[in-house]
């Protein structure tokens, strides 16, 4: 029982990661820069859920929309102010950039709600799931059903509208979609958008499980093992990446840390990296590139 | 005649300024140290109830006999190096005559300065790290003679909540307790002791979990809980403030039904009501001081002649702040700032009337102190014999959530029940 105990918790917290991965994947694929600043996102869609829900205190059904919308549109002014502006160049400008953008909304967060913790319950239905000596609480159930709603309705535009068409272009080649006409700013500033609601409902179910500060942006890192498992460019391979992340979090927090390692579950998913990495470069589900020099 | 009288004086005025006794004219200077922003939250309260303090001692409140005292504030982030870093830059840059008491806040900053204060600069330092290892049997006034703390050990906190267990425990059987405790010295720090007196109680000690400050889930912990069958679990080494504390409290209440959760000091308060809200309820901790602080602010008893005077300060000083949506989150903090600056002013006031305003005058007049610390424990006097205020309360949390503007919100404080008690004057 312990087992099972273990591995659906693992999965519940990964279906999380996976989306937070997407919401990395989906900027790396159009632009192929990395967003170091996917913690900060994290934070401050969840801040701006906060605002609405408990601040402001709309309905959930209008506050989560609008909070997500709200972060949707943070993610395209970030893309217009910083990203645009480098079209064309190395994409390794862009994932500096990002770098840089990290500190600024780190500090612009901590100016404008302080650094202290905001309580972070939201009135969820329980639908704690209690089975013999198992317990699955209300609160991860609700984070992996929403996150795996996300990340479904993502995979469906992309795959089923004309929007994710063209943005699956542009993701292939910028300049060959634009040649057939497709404008590649708008897409980008579409995807950017779409990768901030991603992030943002990733840090509002994370928020839920204890609080909000500006150090939830921590959360971020585990962004990083989540892709390069999994592969940067794969959308499956960030849902598969998270949850291996999950998994391997559960099994080192219930099987090693009693042991006396604690805190060894943080750095575990990054040994894992390293061990995926020597064996498959461009991770599990990565695109094998082939480059002439 | 008369030019020479007025020569004599003017030489005499002259000799008198140049050789009069360094005590004149010397500035009265403290250092104090907060940790006012990093891991375990942004605290700016510290600092805010410090300078207040100071500013009324300076202006309204007597001075040291009349004289100011030159104040220096730092926040040291919880970082250890940076309280070392300030106290080796300030004992540099200031003379010993005048730079006469230092305030810290953490054991990880106590333990690097043994030696630089209690055997180079011999400057009595006033420190809220309730460590066992420096303030408890194992250490005290004949190992670090400088060193004083503001509360009780640790260890004394872990063995006050197992006589509460103790005799409290109304259920058959010997009552089956378990620890949290975060990965830290702090954590760590009057378990030894705690568990032995448990044992002494005849308490069986049924899980001993380590929980990180980095967590996002506390489900293992909580199962590991529920598994060992304990009924009491003491989280214990942690902030109040943090979303390590909501993660394990909102998990703990949902998995551990009948469990009475308990903790000590930095986790009993005002914060984990607004942080951890209705999966607070029940909670039962021990605190070195009145925490009295209700949601809504304005349901705050003021029984306690140093809550009154704080909440007087806060009030008068920083309305703004002040207000239930101020930036004073928690008023125990504000409190602490205040009481480490009226403590520096007795200190220093008794030092100076005992005709010794030196760092030794200090630390014979705290040695030697007996005080009611102006009410803060409703009355009750301490000494300092034993370098520690050695009063702690126990508290029991009561939080309800009410509808206000159609969205529920706690209401409701941590409020004492027992009378304030002396651990040295506890019969173990």
């Amino acid at each position: 029982m312990d087992i099972l105990q273990v591995v659906f918790s693992g999965l519940l917290v990964g279906m999380v990661y996976a989306l937070l991965g997407l919401g990395v994947v989906l900027v790396f694929k159009a632009s192929e820069a990395f967003n170091f600043a996917v913690g900060e996102f994290l934070v401050v869609g969840a801040f701006l859920f906060f605002i609405l829900f408990f601040d402001l205190r709309f309905p959930l059904l209008i506050a989560l929309p609008a909070g997500l919308l709200a972060a949707g549109c943070f993610g395209a002014l970030v893309e217009k102010l910083t990203i645009q502006p480098l079209l064309g160049r190395n994409p390794i400008s862009m994932t500096i950039i990002t770098l840089g953008l990290a500190s600024l909304l780190r500090a612009s967060v901590q100016l404008v709600f302080g650094a202290h913790s905001y309580p972070f319950v939201i009135d969820l239905p329980d639908i704690t799931l209690e089975l013999g000596d198992m317990l699955f609480l209300s609160e991860q159930l609700w984070a992996s059903i929403l996150s795996g709603l996300a990340f479904g309705l993502v995979i469906l535009f992309l795959f089923k509208t004309r929007w994710g068409v063209a943005i699956r272009a542009t993701s292939e080649s910028q300049a060959k979609a634009m040649a057939y006409g497709i404008n590649a700013r708008v897409i980008l500033l579409v995807v950017w958008a779409l990768s901030g609601i991603c992030i943002a409902i990733a840090g509002i179910m994370i928020s839920n499980f204890g609080s909000l500060t500006y150090l939830t942006a921590m959360v971020g890192f585990r962004a990083i093992p989540v892709v390069l498992v999994g592969g940067m460019d794969s959308i499956g391979g960030a849902l598969v990446g998270g949850l291996i992340v999950g998994l391997c979090e559960a099994f080192v927090g219930a099987y090693l840390e009693p042991m006396g390692l604690i805190g060894f579950k943080n750095i575990a998913p990054y040994i894992l990296l390293l061990i995926v990495l020597l064996v498959r470069p461009y991770g599990l589900f990565g695109t094998i590139r082939i480059e002439r020099v | 005649m008369k030019t020479r009288s007025h020569i004599f004086i003017g030489i005499l005025t002259a000799a008198i300024t140049v050789l009069a006794p360094p005590t004149w004219g010397r500035e009265i200077k403290v250092l104090s140290q907060f940790p006012m922003s990093g891991p375990v939250g942004t605290l700016p309260e510290f600092g805010m109830g410090y300078i207040d303090g100071m500013n009324w001692i300076n202006s309204e409140g007597g001075g040291v006999n009349g004289k100011k005292i030159t104040f220096f504030l730092e926040d040291f982030r919880y970082d250890p190096t940076v309280e070392v870093a300030n106290f080796n830059k300030y004992c540099a840059e200031h003379s010993r005559e005048e730079f006469l008491m230092a305030t810290g806040y953490i054991t990880g900053g106590l333990k690097p300065l043994i030696e630089k204060v209690n055997v180079e600069e011999k400057i009595p330092w006033l420190d809220g790290s309730y460590s066992t290892e420096i303030f408890g049997v194992e250490g005290g006034p004949s190992k670090y003679p400088y060193y004083y703390s503001l509360g009780a050990t640790y260890g004394d906190q872990i063995k006050v909540l197992m006589k509460w267990i103790k005799e409290n425990h109304k259920v058959s059987g010997k009552p089956r307790v378990a620890m949290v405790y975060s990965p830290t010295a702090w954590g760590k720090d009057g378990l030894p002791e705690g568990l032995d007196y448990a044992n002494k109680l005849g308490l069986e000690v049924v899980a001993q979990i380590e929980y990180p400050y980095t967590a996002t889930d506390a489900t293992n912990e909580s199962m590991a809980l529920r598994k060992a069958k304990a009924q009491y679990v003491i989280y214990h080494g942690y902030s109040g403030a943090t979303s390590h504390t909501a993660i394990f409290f909102k998990t703990a209440k949902k998995v551990l039904k009948d469990v009475q959760l308990m903790g000590t000091h930095y986790t009993t308060g005002r914060f984990p009501i607004l942080v951890c809200q209705e999966s607070y309820d029940g909670y039962v901790g021990v605190a070195t001081r009145p925490f009295v602080d209700a949601v809504p602010r304005s349901q705050t008893p003021m029984t306690n002649p140093m809550v009154k005077m704080a909440h007087e300060f806060a009030k008068k000083y920083r309305p703004n702040d002040y207000a239930e949506e101020g930036k004073i989150k928690d008023m125990f903090l504000y409190m602490e700032g205040l009481t480490y600056a009226l403590i520096l002013q007795e200190a220093l006031t008794r030092a100076d009337k005992a005709g010794n305003l030196t760092r030794e005058g200090i630390k014979k007049a705290l040695d030697e102190m007996v005080w009611d610390f102006k009410g803060l424990f409703d009355g009750k006097k301490f000494d300092y014999r034993f370098h520690t205020v050695p009063m702690v309360q126990v508290f029991k949390a009561q939080v309800k959530m009410q509808k206000v503007g159609g969205k529920e919100v706690p209401t409701g404080a941590v409020k004492p029940i027992t009378d304030w008690l002396n651990v040295n004057e506890i019969k173990w």
